[in-house]
């Protein structure tokens, strides 16, 4: 029998409470092992990961390329994979690879059958695919069916097409479509965070308001604690409310930080919109048992009609290069502004095309405007993003770029050898391809379970399986 | 000569808050979060019209209706949520999490 079996069938709420375990919430940047297997040694029901996120930027999706190194995402999927199996614990990983796109959900699973034969380990695997092709969501935009989520402009139909990857995020209601299967082991696409964590309790019966904002407060797994960490958490849910552990004894979950971490990434504090409804915690509570653990209770739940389905679409923008530099002179840097202008103006004519050009000038107001009285007079640090249809010419237009501002004559210059500081060299560096979000919208009405792909196999890395 | 009949600099968030963050809530909104020490910075910010929405829209350049407070005493926090002025990653965003967009509130004086 597979543990997601077992688990459905033999765990009643009346038994005690159900234990479940959050190994990581960045799966890839390095599970903290000694929390991990304290977690373990708790039998917990359920072991959690969250992989991805949109976070990083639209890099990934657009690329369907893993954020975290891969060397790193193999040892933490080991460490979990070894130890879910082992002990018979179903395993659920969402948002496959960052992104949760086709090809990092290949790549993940491609991981997990290695680590299958490399330690022969034999399980029953189910897999969601989490992408949506361009035509249903242009049909959603023709229809009226596609909201913005915050200043998002509606995208034109093209737009979409040029997406190279879109991902829907499944929630309960998919994940648990896809646990219904017998399952060992579940990896999503692009998940809800909640979901990888929710999923299970809300079909055993749990109160749905619970589980969820017990899942949204340990998917990002310690973080939620005074002082914050990354080990593993655990939460052990029961009819009336669930109580917050970190397996890192050093790492207390108190009420006030548990309930700061409820704020955490999110626009409104009391009320948070998941697929299959909203997680209402007006009435929530928080209350230490001791200086390491919380109680939690209170959340309630306004459930939906019809799921409601968030999309994430990223295209291309081009190639981009970047220059980085340092200018240290102060009259150059008093000038800095115009002399950037009038360098690119120069450029222009000798490189034409199609080329972008963005200047962050770091010490000048870079990450925030900076009136000019407080601009750096010492130093600052000179990265410009060029972006083009090729890599080529955008490598040219770095390339010009960087000689013409080298040797820029302007007013009262002294540094006549040359304007800028070089760490190294070459200093203007291929950066890869440009992408942009172009869908971060609500589809309405989404037919989910055409879109949501669950697939299911037996992965047989054991001595018996590699024979057949 | 004494130095310690000279008034105290006026206490910023920086001074009243433990915690004063701002992290993307997904691509195209930023949130703020402030935590306070006490009670009494946190009924002072709370009800200071240097903190108000429009104020804090002000500050951050966008209309006033696009930024939404919401006062949790219970916490002593205040937040915040608003428009991103470029969408996450689009070329020439300078801060793609969204976590150094803080800065601006740290020298408030409520």
């Amino acid at each position: 029998m597979t543990a997601s079996e077992r688990l459905l069938l033999q765990h009643r709420a009346q038994d005690g409470p159900l234990r479940i375990l959050a190994a990581s919430g960045q799966l890839g940047y390095g599970i903290p092992e000694a929390a991990l297997q304290r977690g373990l040694a708790r039998k917990p029901h359920v072991i959690g990961c969250d992989m991805g996120s949109i976070d990083p930027g639209p890099y990934y999706l657009g690329s369907g390329e893993m954020a975290a190194p891969a060397a790193m995402v193999y040892r933490d999927l080991e460490l979990v994979l070894t130890a879910a199996v082992a002990q018979g614990i179903p395993l659920i990983i969402g948002s496959a690879g960052t992104a949760g796109a086709r090809p990092q959900l290949d790549a993940t699973v491609a991981m997990v059958r290695t680590i299958a034969q490399a330690r022969g380990l034999r399980f029953r695997l189910t897999t969601v695919a989490s992408d949506v092709a361009a035509e249903p969501v242009v049909q959603a935009l023709l229809a009226g069916r596609l909201t913005p989520i915050g200043p998002m402009p509606l995208p034109s139909e093209v737009e979409i097409r040029h997406c190279s990857h879109i991902v829907g995020q499944c929630g309960t209601e998919t994940l648990a479509r896809a646990l219904r299967e017998p399952t060992d082991v579940l990896i999503a696409g692009r998940a809800c965070d909640t979901a990888v964590f929710a999923t299970l309790p809300e079909m055993l019966g749990y109160p749905v308001g619970l589980c969820q904002h017990m899942a949204k407060i340990i998917e990002c797994t310690s973080l939620c604690c005074q002082p914050s960490a990354r080990d593993a958490m655990l939460a052990e849910l029961d009819m009336d409310g669930f109580t917050l552990e970190s397996m890192n004894p050093l790492a207390h979950a108190t009420p006030a930080s548990v309930a700061a971490h409820a704020l955490y990434e999110q626009a409104d504090p009391f009320e948070v919109d998941e697929p299959t409804g909203t997680l209402l915690l007006q009435q929530a509570q928080y209350q230490a048992l001791d200086a390491h653990r919380t109680r939690v209770s209170g959340a309630q739940w306004r459930p939906r009609g019809q799921a409601t389905l968030k999309i994430e679409g990223a295209a291309r923008v081009g190639e981009r290069c970047v220059l980085l530099a340092g200018v240290a002179d102060p009259t150059l840097l008093a000038e800095l502004d115009n002399i950037l202008q009038a360098v690119e103006t120069r450029v222009r004519q000798l490189v034409p095309g199609d080329w972008a050009l963005y200047p962050h000038v770091y010490g000048q107001g870079a990450v925030w405007p900076l009136p000019p009285a407080q601009q750096s007079r010492h130093e600052a640090g000179l990265i410009v993003e060029f972006i083009a249809h090729s890599a080529d010419l955008a490598r040219t237009a770095a390339g010009v770029f960087k000689q013409n501002l080298l040797h820029h004559g302007f007013a009262g210059r002294h540094c006549s050898a040359g304007n800028l500081a070089f760490a190294f060299t070459p200093s203007e560096l291929n950066a890869g391809t440009a992408y942009r979000f172009v869908l971060y919208h609500v589809m309405q009405a989404a037919p989910l379970a055409a879109l949501f792909q669950v697939e299911t196999c037996t992965v047989d890395g054991s001595p018996s399986g590699a024979r057949q | 000569m004494r130095t310690d009949d000279a008034a105290p600099p006026p206490a910023t968030l920086a001074d009243l808050t433990q915690v004063l963050r701002s992290k993307n809530a997904g691509p195209t909104l930023l949130t703020l979060d402030l935590f306070f020490k006490d009670a009494a910075g946190y009924a002072r910010a709370a009800a200071s019209p240097a903190l108000s929405a429009p104020a804090v829209a002000a500050l951050y350049q966008v209309a006033p209706a696009q930024v939404q407070r919401h006062l949790l005493p219970s916490l002593l926090a205040i937040k915040y949520a608003l428009p991103r002025r470029v969408c996450a990653g689009t070329p020439g965003d300078g801060d793609v999490y969204g976590a150094q967009q803080h800065v601006p509130l740290l020298g408030i004086v409520p």
